[in-house]
C-alpha cells in the first residue's frame, strides 16, 4: 500500500498529542524540581543542582528498593510464566466447558485490585482464613501462620497474589498464539517420532516468538509497575521487604512529603525503564516478514 | 500410544482441577462469605459450606453508606474516560494501520511502552501539574489519566481487526467517489465493531479498577470511586469484613455484567493483536 504521511499522521496526532502532553509535561516538571529542594508542595525550595541525584544514589533505601523490584519483576515472570503456560496448554485441549473456561478464566484479571486484595486478605488470614484451616487440615502446617508476617513469606505471597491477577491474560494471549501454529506441524513431528516434550521446544516454543516478545517487554514493565497490590496489603513491610520502587516514590512524595526526592527518584526510573525497553526491542524484536 | 493418551489425560484433569481450584475456588468464596454472618466470617474453623445466611452485609452497604455516591463517581469517569479513549485509539489505530506512514512503526513501538511504561513514575510529576493547573479533585483528572493507561493498549487490540478489513472494499468505495469520511463511518468501524465493543470493555475495565491516581487525585468524599472507597475499608484497624466482601462484590458486578454480553469479543481482542 502507498504511504499517506500527512494523512496518517493527521489520524494518529490526536492520541499522540494527549499521550505526550500527559507524560513529557509532567516529565519536565519533575525534572525540574529534581533539582531543587522542595519538600512540601506549593512551597519553593532552593536550587541544589544535581545534589538530590547524588544523594540517591548513596541511599540504601533506594538500593533496598531497587533490588526488590529486581526480585519482584523475577519472581512474578518465573511464576506467570508457569501458571500462564499450563492454563494455556491445559485449556488449549478439546474438553466440555472449554469455551467458558476460555472466557471467564480472565475474570481475575478484570475485577478491581482491590477486591483482589480483599480476596486475598480474607483467604490468607492469620486468625480465620481459609487457606491456613486448609493447610491444617491436611497436616501441611501444625498451626495457623501469617503469611505477611515475616519478609520472605510476605514477598512470596505478594508475588503469588499478583501473578494469581496476571496469569490467566497473559495465558489467553499464549493461547492465541498456540492457536496460530499451523497443526500440521505436529501431525508430521507425530509421524517423526517426537513426543510431547520434544513438540513444546521445537514446534511450540520458537512459533511463539512474536508472542513472547510482547510479553517479556509488556510484561516487565507491568510488574515494575504493581502499586496497589503490594500498598494494600503490607504497605511495603515487613521492614521494608515489601517496599519497590514504585512503593518507594509515593511513600518518599506522600508520606514523608519530599517532593523534590520523589521527582528525583520517578526521572531515574524512567530513566532504566526506558533504557530497558530500548535495548529489549532493540535486541529481540522479531523480524517483519510483511 | 495409548499409554501417553492416558498420561496426557491424567494430566489434563489434574490441571483442569487445580485451574478451577486456584482461579474460581476465591470467587466462590468471598460470594457465599458476603451472605455469612459476621461470626462465621471470621470464626478460627472454616467450612466451605456456609451455615448461616443474612443479608445484612449487603443492606448496612445500599442503605447506610456512601456506596452509591462512589458508583456514581465511578460511572461517570469510567464512562467518560471509555468514549474518549474509543474515538481517540480508533482513529489512531486507523492512521497506524490503514493509511502506512513515515514513522508509523515508531509511533506502534512507542505506545507499546507507554502502555507499561506510566503508572506510579507519573504519579508525582502529574500530581503537580494538575495541582499547577487547578484540576485536581474533579472528574476530569481521572479521565485525562485513565485514558493515558487505556488507549496504548486499545490501539494494539484494534490492529488485528483492522487488518482483517480487506483494503479491496475500501479502495472500491473511494473509485466510486466516497469519502474518507463515508468509508470510515460506513465500512471501517461496523465492519470493527466486535474490535471496538472489547476496546470499549477494555477501558472502561481500566477506569472502573483504577485505584492509585484516584487516591491521590481526588480527596473530597463525594468525588471518590469505588476502589478508593473501598480501600478506605480495608485500611481500617478493625475490619468490618461482612461490610467489605459485600462492597467488593458490588463493585465487581458492573464489570461482570459487561463481560457477560461481550466477554466473548473481548477475550478475542484481547489476545489477536499480540499474533496478528
Amino acid at each position: 500500500m502507498k504511504k499517506n504521511n500527512i494523512e496518517g499522521w493527521v489520524f494518529v496526532s490526536p492520541l499522540v498529542i494527549w499521550i505526550s502532553l500527559i507524560i513529557l509535561v509532567p516529565i519536565y516538571i519533575a525534572f525540574e524540581l529534581s533539582l531543587f529542594n522542595v519538600k512540601i508542595i506549593g512551597t519553593s525550595g532552593k536550587f541544589v543542582g544535581i545534589d538530590n541525584y547524588i544523594k540517591l544514589f548513596g541511599k540504601s533505601k533506594f538500593v533496598n528498593a531497587s533490588l526488590n523490584s529486581f526480585y519482584w519483576i523475577i519472581g512474578n515472570a518465573i511464576c506467570q510464566t508457569f501458571f500462564a503456560f499450563t492454563i494455556a496448554l491445559t485449556i488449549n485441549y478439546k474438553f466440555p466447558g472449554k469455551k467458558i473456561m476460555a472466557n471467564w478464566i480472565i475474570l481475575s484479571f478484570i475485577i478491581p485490585t482491590v477486591v483482589v486484595v480483599v480476596i486475598w486478605k480474607l483467604m490468607l488470614s492469620s486468625s480465620s482464613g481459609v487457606i491456613n484451616s486448609v493447610l491444617i487440615d491436611i497436616g501441611l502446617l501444625d498451626e495457623a501462620t501469617g503469611f505477611f508476617s515475616s519478609p520472605n513469606k510476605a514477598f512470596i505471597s505478594l508475588v503469588l497474589i499478583n501473578s494469581w491477577r496476571w496469569s490467566p491474560f497473559l495465558a489467553l494471549i499464549i493461547l492465541s498464539g498456540l492457536n496460530s501454529i499451523n497443526r500440521e506441524m505436529y501431525d508430521a513431528s507425530k509421524v517423526d517420532g517426537a513426543n510431547f516434550i520434544q513438540q513444546f521446544l521445537f514446534i511450540t516454543f520458537p512459533n511463539l516468538k512474536s508472542v513472547l516478545f510482547v510479553l517479556g517487554l509488556v510484561g516487565t514493565l507491568l510488574s515494575f509497575n504493581i502499586f496497589d497490590i503490594i500498598w494494600l496489603i503490607t504497605k511495603g513491610g515487613p521492614s521494608s521487604a515489601t517496599t519497590t520502587l514504585p512503593l518507594l516514590i509515593y511513600e518518599t512524595a506522600f508520606t514523608k512529603f519530599r517532593i523534590s526526592q520523589a521527582a528525583t527518584l520517578s526521572i531515574v526510573t524512567s530513566f532504566l525503564l526506558l533504557l530497558f525497553s530500548i535495548i529489549f526491542i532493540k535486541s529481540m524484536a522479531p523480524k517483519e516478514d510483511d | 500410544m495409548i499409554k501417553e493418551n492416558n498420561i496426557k489425560l491424567i494430566f489434563l484433569s489434574l490441571s483442569l482441577l487445580l485451574i478451577i481450584l486456584i482461579f474460581f475456588f476465591p470467587f466462590f468464596w468471598i460470594i457465599t462469605s458476603s451472605f455469612k454472618s459476621p461470626e462465621e466470617i471470621i470464626a478460627t474453623s472454616t467450612t466451605i459450606i456456609p451455615r448461616s445466611f443474612t443479608l445484612e452485609h449487603y443492606n448496612k452497604i445500599l442503605f447506610n453508606s456512601d456506596f452509591f455516591i462512589y458508583l456514581k463517581n465511578s460511572l461517570i469517569v469510567s464512562f467518560s474516560s471509555m468514549i474518549i479513549s474509543i474515538i481517540l485509539s480508533v482513529s489512531a489505530a486507523y492512521g497506524l494501520h490503514k493509511l502506512k506512514f513515515y514513522g508509523n512503526k515508531f509511533v506502534e513501538y512507542s505506545l507499546l511502552v507507554t502502555y507499561a511504561f506510566p503508572g506510579v513514575i507519573l504519579l508525582v510529576p502529574i500530581y503537580l501539574l494538575f495541582a499547577k493547573v487547578n484540576l485536581l479533585n474533579s472528574y476530569f483528572a481521572l479521565i485525562i489519566v485513565n485514558v493515558l493507561f487505556a488507549t496504548p493498549f486499545a490501539v494494539w487490540m484494534l490492529k488485528a481487526f483492522f487488518k482483517l478489513i480487506p483494503n479491496e472494499i475500501e479502495e472500491a468505495a473511494y473509485i466510486d467517489g466516497a469519502s474518507r469520511y463515508v468509508v470510515i463511518s460506513r465500512i471501517v468501524v461496523p465492519l470493527a465493531a466486535p474490535g471496538i465493543a472489547s476496546v470499549a470493555i477494555f477501558c472502561f475495565i481500566i477506569s472502573w479498577t483504577e485505584y492509585l491516581f484516584a487516591s491521590i487525585l481526588i480527596s473530597g468524599d463525594d468525588l471518590k470511586t469505588l476502589p478508593v472507597g473501598l480501600a478506605g475499608i480495608v485500611g481500617q484497624y478493625q475490619i468490618d469484613w461482612g461490610f467489605l466482601l459485600s462492597g467488593a462484590v458490588l463493585a465487581s458486578l458492573p464489570v461482570i455484567f459487561l463481560f457477560v454480553f461481550i466477554g466473548k469479543y473481548f477475550v478475542s481482542g484481547l489476545t489477536e493483536g499480540a499474533v496478528k
